[in-house]
């Protein structure tokens, strides 16, 4: 079984889980203190619609996603800060009409195309040496965001008036928050696909949430969490020859129910 | 930080928050309507008046979260309008109970250094010196020793005490209390408002306290402002707390017992909380 380590292929989607991983539990603590969790589940949905959008014109599928994930969650933040509707309906409306400009798109297309659905349900063996610089160069800006900002993420996930009256800039804290969030979505979708990304970037930091009360140590044990759980589902997924996205997904919701159960909460 | 406060460097005979026919709310809604208050460095000043009253949108204002629509607002005789203006920081506020999610993951201490945000600013950090800001902060309000307690495994008044460390946390000159005794026991109420009275003492605070418990406040402050969208009236409590002045104010709400004692019945407000 060792011998599977070797390959290359190996390798690289090894390295590939651990960065979405990481980069989805990061995020992710501050999309569950937020409240965020709908706008995620919308935004994979709408960088979905992107990747069959590229694919059907023939422009870079990546690019197309980032385009359409930003577009999702900016227009949701702009109609709240508008007061005009809450996040959930607005998600709600973008994430369905994304959903069906994606089949719309897939329809159009002349042949059946594997590679689509390889970004809906995750194809992690297959990242190339390529995508995975495009995961690296974009994580790296994430994390930076989120290292440089993190009092101000902390903060307005805490008490958002509370924040903007102590001279956070509070709008825009926020919508770099959704910014960060569409970035993630769109970097792990190769990874773990536009379904299950959603899962990687609540479940680790829902699980920390369970067993600590420092908001410190809660990014740590997310992070912890997150990339064993990617680790660990490819490894797992490999051994037992059962599709990858699944196998992490499923790994991580097995340990949220056993801090649940171990909450010292 | 007692003695360095710079609250004591303060020419006391100018006031420090002022409002000149201030109007605020949204076009079609006035919430407050030209309020004319002069507010001095030192002084304690209750703020009173039935719900929907304009109590909290007298707090946002002095926050700087809402600019007044005719009439203006000085604070430190600055208007406040840029949102890094380095004024605010000179006010620290206590939110009412309720609007911040007490089982939030957050340690005590955590909590008490967001209070330190508006002297970092955007991209420093925080430094040695600002955690032993933030543990005296908490020492002045009886709880350094759990600063690493989770907050939400905390009494309401324990919180209450976290919260005006945070605000103290920021060195303010004024101390901000929207409602700090709502939802408290009776004793925990008394417990709290000592610890302001303390504080306004020991560290030189002006203190503008928001409350619809007259009954609390009246030994305690300097000047009482009653508020109904207008400023009703605003002056020593004795002579706020005229029944005639308060029936304008609460109507039927308003009970005077024998002794001279001031009841107010806000039925609403419980309903709404």
């Amino acid at each position: 079984m060792l011998d599977l380590f070797t390959y290359d292929f190996m390798q690289r989607s090894l390295l590939a889980s651990a960065m979405v991983g990481g980069l989805c539990s990061v995020v992710g603590v501050f999309v569950v203190l937020r409240g965020l969790a709908f706008v995620g589940a919308g935004t994979s949905h709408a960088a979905f619609a992107g990747v069959a959008l590229g694919y059907l014109v023939g422009w870079p599928p990546l690019l197309l996603a980032i385009v359409f994930g930003l577009a999702t969650v900016w227009i949701t933040g702009w109609l709240e800060e508008k007061g005009r509707m809450k996040l959930d309906v607005s998600i709600g409306i973008l994430y369905t009409t994304t959903m069906a400009l994606a089949i719309l798109f897939i329809g159009l297309m002349k042949a059946y195309n594997a590679e689509v659905y390889g970004y809906l349900f995750g194809s992690v063996l297959s990242v190339t040496s390529e995508e995975l610089r495009t995961i690296a160069g974009l994580g790296i800006l994430v994390i930076g965001a989120v290292v440089i900002f993190s009092k101000e993420l902390y903060f307005i996930a805490f008490d958002q008036e509370m924040a903007e009256a102590s001279g956070v800039p509070a709008r825009r804290i926020f919508f770099l928050l959704l910014t960060l969030v569409a970035l993630t979505v769109v970097v792990s979708l190769k990874t773990v696909g536009a379904i299950l990304v959603f899962a990687m970037i609540l479940i680790p930091a829902s699980t920390a949430y369970q067993l600590t009360h420092s908001l410190s140590t809660l990014t740590w044990y997310s992070v912890i969490i997150g990339v064993s759980c990617s680790v660990g589902g490819v490894v797992l997924s490999s051994i037992w020859d059962v599709p990858s996205g699944p196998a992490i997904v499923l790994l991580a919701t097995l340990l949220f129910f056993v801090a649940v159960l171990c909450s010292p909460k | 930080m007692g003695k360095e406060n710079p609250a004591h460097m303060t020419d006391s005979s100018k006031p420090i928050i002022r409002f000149d026919h201030a109007t605020f709310g949204f076009p079609g809604v006035i919430a407050l309507k030209e309020i004319s208050l002069a507010i001095n460095a030192g002084e304690f000043i209750g703020v009173i008046g039935p719900n929907g009253s304009g109590k909290t949108t007298l707090c946002k204002a002095v926050l700087g979260l809402m600019a007044p629509l005719e009439g203006s607002l000085k604070i430190f005789d600055c208007s406040c309008e840029e949102l890094r203006c380095h004024h605010r920081a000179k006010i620290g506020y206590l939110p009412q109970k309720g609007v911040v999610d007490r089982n939030f993951p957050v340690t005590v201490l955590e909590t008490v250094m967001m209070g330190r945000y508006g002297a970092l600013g955007l991209l420093k950090r925080a430094s040695a010196n600002d955690r032993k800001i933030a543990v005296d902060a908490l020492a002045h309000v009886g709880m350094d020793a759990h600063r690493n307690t989770a907050l939400g495994h905390l009494s309401g008044g324990q919180q209450q005490r976290v919260f005006i460390a945070r605000a103290l946390a920021q060195q303010p000159q004024v101390l901000l209390l929207d409602e700090p005794t709502t939802g408290l026991d009776i004793t925990t109420q008394h417990n709290v408002v000592e610890l302001i009275q303390h504080l306004h003492e020991e560290l030189g605070l002006t203190v503008l306290l928001i409350t619809h418990d007259i009954n609390m406040i009246r030994s305690l402050v300097d000047r009482l402002v009653l508020l109904k969208t207008r400023l009703y009236a605003a002056g020593p409590p004795e002579d706020v707390l005229k029944p005639d002045i308060l029936r304008q104010v609460y109507g039927k709400d308003l009970v005077i017992t024998e002794k001279d004692l001031v009841i107010v019945e806000d039925y609403h407000h419980h309903h709404h909380h």
